[in-house]
């Protein structure tokens, strides 16, 4: 496996002088290299591209990605390198390499990159170049890229992940429930707790799973963390009212261990055997099918539980591509970037339909589903809600706002997940807690916008 | 006596080593299993062990080649902050007076800053002016810098006990200052160095938060970096390739550092004059 | 001819004797420590500053001047505020447990006896192994689904099968969990310095004192306590610093949750400066670390040396 990642050892720096060359004389057309298009790919470019990326949940998309990229470097004269890392270390890596005004061409990461807005260039060429062939860029990539207030788009998205609910079926109907609503599962929450199969929704900081799923939850209470206008909002009462419900799910129905998972600690759980409910994409599903667990079969792939407020999701992750103001190879990672988008109908399949494309036409969604229906694992066409979900139930973070550097700065401090954890552990009372959210999040928005960032 | 002693001796020990030694214990019971069984509460003791996660260790990964990069950083940086420190360390508890002690106080607080603090500026640093980015020699040039601190402490120490009279002696017979130092001073001071190569290599092996900043690609990471980002797939953690990657430097390195053990303790005591 | 060959070679003894000065061959001795710690530690630590007192985001390194601002905002915080503590509590507890152990430990291996290399190695284990990768193995250990230390428990009928307690999860058992491991790790070293101090303790003193008839206890009270004591505040202090400034075991374990009840100045300086993207002001919370372990390595320095018997 990582063979195929070991595509270039050769020394960045050294190459970057060469890059710079090639780029100087590439970037002297730039204006024309996408007027006149794909037949000319092979003359405009030559020289290095280096990538960063995510070591992919679902293993098999790297698998792909990684010799996909290298063909492509084949053909454009490129030398590809990809690094794949560990996805909580994006951050920081990020950091240091704007730190160091040097770096990766290309940046993933699964949160959009708002708070970096100033260091990256406007990817808007990109998308208006795979419009032409793909249709339009789908408005949850559009509202999570684009700044309305600057007009810029501060990076690129190939993919969005649609969460649903993965559960136990067995457990499930064991307890005569089912998680239709949330209410369902207040009522289920104790008596799963009771045969030892509790509920898995993390409340932990640090972790973007509890994030998105509490972040969603809240959605189905009606309570968003900014208007449309992008102004912090927050309804205190219906906020509130969606952490005592929580914190009731909790109490009645959920292991302390919540308070202090990561990322892969739902999965484990799942597969363990023990939780009964997460909030997580098929990356739970998938590996018990590839390791032939015992219970595959009794997972049931659901959409989000309806809410008060109806029945409103997030996506899992968002993947973004962002293109440094400071990279040696803009040209480069431009095409790569088109390209790429224009294989999303690949990089759907190659992901087992992890991944969902950004552009609609690149793989519409009936498509998707008959190819979800095709699934052999059972129960039978369980992949074919997640479609479903796909268009109606997946938003992006800050619906009904866009995503900009104080939604992302709320995300990364984990604002959310403490707000629960405080309440559920008793340790503040859902009305102080909401409050001291509030006044975070507000002032977070305050500072962002002294910034002319919203 | 010597049995009361023997007793306590065995009654101190065996607890603690139980406590200590365990953790590594079930590291390599896990490092037996296969992935999908760490989990089954009923094969907790009883299955069948494999060595397929060294396998995969050594075949799927670069674990090798961690462990070269490791190597090779670590031998640098030991050789590097020996040929600092030894004459500073010298300097600093010989030839100067109270001035020598200030500054040996100073570079010592310099220890006391995070690496959490630097990383970002080093970062800058790495890159701009030094044009180091993923190279192993961007790890050689900045470990360094909290590894001499810590040698020239130890150093300070280790010469302080060796006694004033001994260079005299030297001086008397004609030796220049510098050369009491090579031909007198070094040799009895052997215990000394081993045990900064020791203790600056452990220093070396723990580091994590430079070398995941400087270092990219995987063929350049060290040991540390390497399991950090190859063994653990976002969602799932390769538990017994973890424990066998931790298990596989750290019993060599605890035997060397055994063997090692009574030279240092030698050495503190000031071999001269026993 | 002859003057020419006394002229040189008075040259040469002038080198030779400027050589010998003790300034100047300290200087030489000395300066490529100094150069390189200011060169890679200096300068970083200065930009450091610098941002602690801008208001700078995202790693950009640049940023408005904002005087006092970040530190007056910290210093509201109640997060930080638990950090200070948190960091205060894991160290103190740490030490305190170290230097028991390490001391009864050291006595114990002392004399040889059969089997001591065996031991030796088994207890160097925890401090050779590369920390980074010794505390994903804790996540294992206290993992909520197969922590061996909970089916221990269960098996001894401590915990029911069913509330296992969750060690990373909850506030006080987590902090129990992050000085565990520090103080797992930090025993090797403090025993073999304590070693150390022990063997440095001349013969004569043990005869003398076996003359004068102090043994056992008051032997160890009133000789071999204030012998070893330089030296075992030498290790004391080094397990302060490795403990006061390391963030791997804190942020690995527990990312500073359960909510904060294990925030390090470490851990929260790196969540507030990287994660959340607040530079300066995550540069101004790692900063408190430095004059906090100054005055406590100063103070102990001066300790120790008046305590020193040479």
């Amino acid at each position: 496996m990582s063979e195929d990642r070991k595509l270039s050892r050769r020394d960045l720096l050294k190459k970057g002088a060469a890059g710079a060359a090639a780029f100087g004389a590439a970037g002297a057309t730039a204006p024309f290299s996408f007027a006149g298009p794909l037949k000319y790919k092979g003359r405009y470019l030559s020289g290095n591209l280096s990538l960063i990326t995510w070591v992919h949940f679902v293993p098999a998309y790297d698998q792909w990605l990684d010799p996909w990229a290298k063909a492509w470097g084949e053909k454009n004269d490129v030398q590809v390198t990809i690094e794949h890392i560990n996805n909580t270390l994006l951050d920081q890596r990020a950091a240091a390499e704007v730190a160091a005004q040097q770096g990766h061409d290309l940046f993933f990461n699964l949160h959009p990159m708002a708070a970096y807005e100033d260091q990256v260039i406007n990817h808007k060429p990109i998308i208006q170049e795979v419009s032409k062939k793909l249709g339009p860029y789908m408005d949850i990539a559009v509202k999570s890229t684009y700044n309305p207030k600057t007009k810029k788009y501060f990076a690129v998205s190939d993919s969005y992940v649609p969460d649903p609910v993965v559960w136990r079926k067995d457990f499930w109907n064991g307890v005569g429930e089912a998680p239709y609503t949330w209410d369902h599962v207040r009522k289920a929450a104790p008596k799963l707790k009771a045969i030892g199969h509790p509920i898995g929704i993390g409340q932990s900081s640090n972790d973007l799973d509890s994030n998105m799923a509490l972040s969603a939850f809240l959605m189905c209470f009606g309570s968003f963390l900014q208007h449309d206008n992008n102004r912090p909002w927050l309804d205190t009462k219906k906020t509130v009212a969606a952490v005592k419900f929580m914190t009731e799910i909790y109490k009645t129905g959920e292991d302390p261990a919540i308070f202090s998972w990561n990322p892969a600690s739902n999965n484990q759980d799942l597969l363990a055997g023990h939780a009964s409910l997460i909030l997580n994409a098929i990356s739970a599903t998938r590996t018990p099918e590839d390791t032939n667990l015992p219970f595959s079969d009794q997972l049931m792939i659901w959409p989000i539980p309806i809410g008060p407020n109806g029945r409103l999701g997030l996506e899992h992750l968002m993947g973004c591509w962002s293109i440094w103001k400071f990279a040696q190879n803009k040209q480069n990672a431009q095409q790569f970037m088109v390209d790429l988008l224009l294989a999303g109908k690949t990089a759907t399949i190659q992901s087992k339909l992890y991944n969902f494309p950004t552009f609609e036409k690149a793989f519409p969604f009936p498509g998707i589903r008959k190819m979800a229906a095709q699934d052999t694992h059972k129960p039978h066409g369980k992949y074919t809600v997640l479609t479903t979900i796909a268009q109606k139930y997946t938003h992006n973070i800050g619906y009904p706002g866009t995503v900009n550097a104080a939604v992302d700065e709320v995300l990364t401090t984990s604002l959310i997940p403490q707000m629960f954890a405080q309440v559920s552990q008793g340790k503040l009372s859902a009305e102080d807690s909401v409050r001291q959210t509030r006044a975070q999040v507000n002032s977070i928005f305050a500072k962002w916008k002294a910034r002319g960032k919203i | 006596m010597s049995l009361r002693r023997n007793v306590f001796s065995y009654a101190v020990i065996i607890p603690f080593t139980i406590v200590l030694a365990f953790p590594f214990f079930w590291m390599f019971v896990t490092s037996l299993k296969s992935e999908t069984q760490v989990f089954d509460p009923t094969k907790t003791w009883n299955f069948h062990p494999s060595l397929h996660a060294y396998g995969y260790l050594f075949h799927h990964t670069k674990y090798v080649t961690w462990i070269e990069n490791s190597c090779f950083v670590g031998l640098l940086v030991v050789l590097i902050t020996l040929a600092v420190a030894l004459p500073a360390g010298y300097a600093l508890a010989r030839l100067s007076g109270r001035v020598g002690r200030t500054l040996g106080i100073a570079i010592f607080l310099t220890y006391l800053v995070p690496p959490t603090l630097l990383f970002l500026p080093l970062s800058r640093v790495v890159a701009q002016y030094l044009h180091l980015s993923d190279r192993l020699w961007a790890l050689v040039v900045v470990y360094p810098s909290f590894t001499i601190p810590f040698a020239i402490w130890l150093l300070m120490g280790f010469f302080k006990t060796i006694p004033q009279e001994l260079e005299d002696a030297a001086l008397v017979d004609g030796c220049s200052r510098f050369g009491s130092l090579v031909r007198i001073v070094l040799p009895i001071s052997l215990p000394g160095i081993l045990t900064v190569v020791i203790f600056t290599f452990s220093l070396v092996l723990n580091e994590f938060v430079y070398a995941i900043t400087f270092i990219s690609s995987s063929a350049n990471r060290t040991v540390a970096v390497g399991v950090y980002t190859d063994l653990i797939r976002g969602d799932l953690y390769d538990w017994p390739g973890i424990m066998a990657a931790i298990l596989i430097p750290s019993i060599p390195l605890a035997l060397i550092y055994n063997a090692f053990l009574n030279r240092f303790i030698t050495g503190f005591t000031g071999g001269a004059f026993r | 001819m002859a003057t020419a060959v006394a002229a040189r070679g008075s040259r040469r003894h002038r080198l030779r004797y400027v050589a010998e000065r003790r300034g100047v061959l300290a200087t030489l001795l000395v300066s490529p420590a100094v150069i390189f710690i200011t060169a890679l530690v200096g300068v970083p630590l200065g930009l450091a500053v610098y941002l602690a007192f801008t208001d700078s985001q995202a790693g950009s390194l640049g940023g408005k001047w904002v005087g006092l601002g970040n530190f007056r905002r910290i210093l509201n915080d109640s997060v930080f505020r638990g950090a200070l503590w948190h960091t205060a509590e894991m160290t103190l507890i740490t030490q305190a447990i170290v230097v028991v152990c390490a001391g009864l430990l050291a006595h114990a291996l002392v004399h040889t006896f059969r089997g001591r290399w065996l031991f030796r190695f088994l207890i160097l284990l925890p401090w050779a192994a590369p920390l980074s990768l010794t505390v994903v193995g804790f996540l294992w250990f206290f993992d909520p689904q197969a922590s061996i230390w909970n089916w221990f428990l269960v098996k001894a009928h401590v915990v029911g099968p069913f509330n296992k307690p969750s060690w990373l999860g909850t506030p006080n058992l987590a902090m129990a969990s992050i000085v565990t491991v520090q103080a797992w790790r930090t025993i090797p070293f403090a025993t073999v310095i304590f070693l150390a101090g022990i063997s440095s303790i001349p013969q004569e003193v043990d005869d003398a004192s076996a003359i004068d008839g102090a043994t056992g206890l008051k032997k160890f009270w009133y000789v071999s306590l204030p012998l070893q004591l330089p030296i075992a505040l030498v290790a004391i202090l080094f397990g302060i610093i490795f403990t006061a400034t390391d963030m791997i075991v804190p942020y690995v374990l527990t990312q500073g949750g359960p909510f904060n009840s294990t925030q390090m100045i470490t851990t929260w300086s790196y969540i507030q400066g990287i994660n959340a993207g607040n530079l300066g002001e995550g540069a101004a919370i790692a900063m408190f670390l430095i004059p906090v372990l100054a005055f406590v390595s100063v103070a102990m320095l001066v300790f120790a040396r008046r305590a020193e018997v040479t």
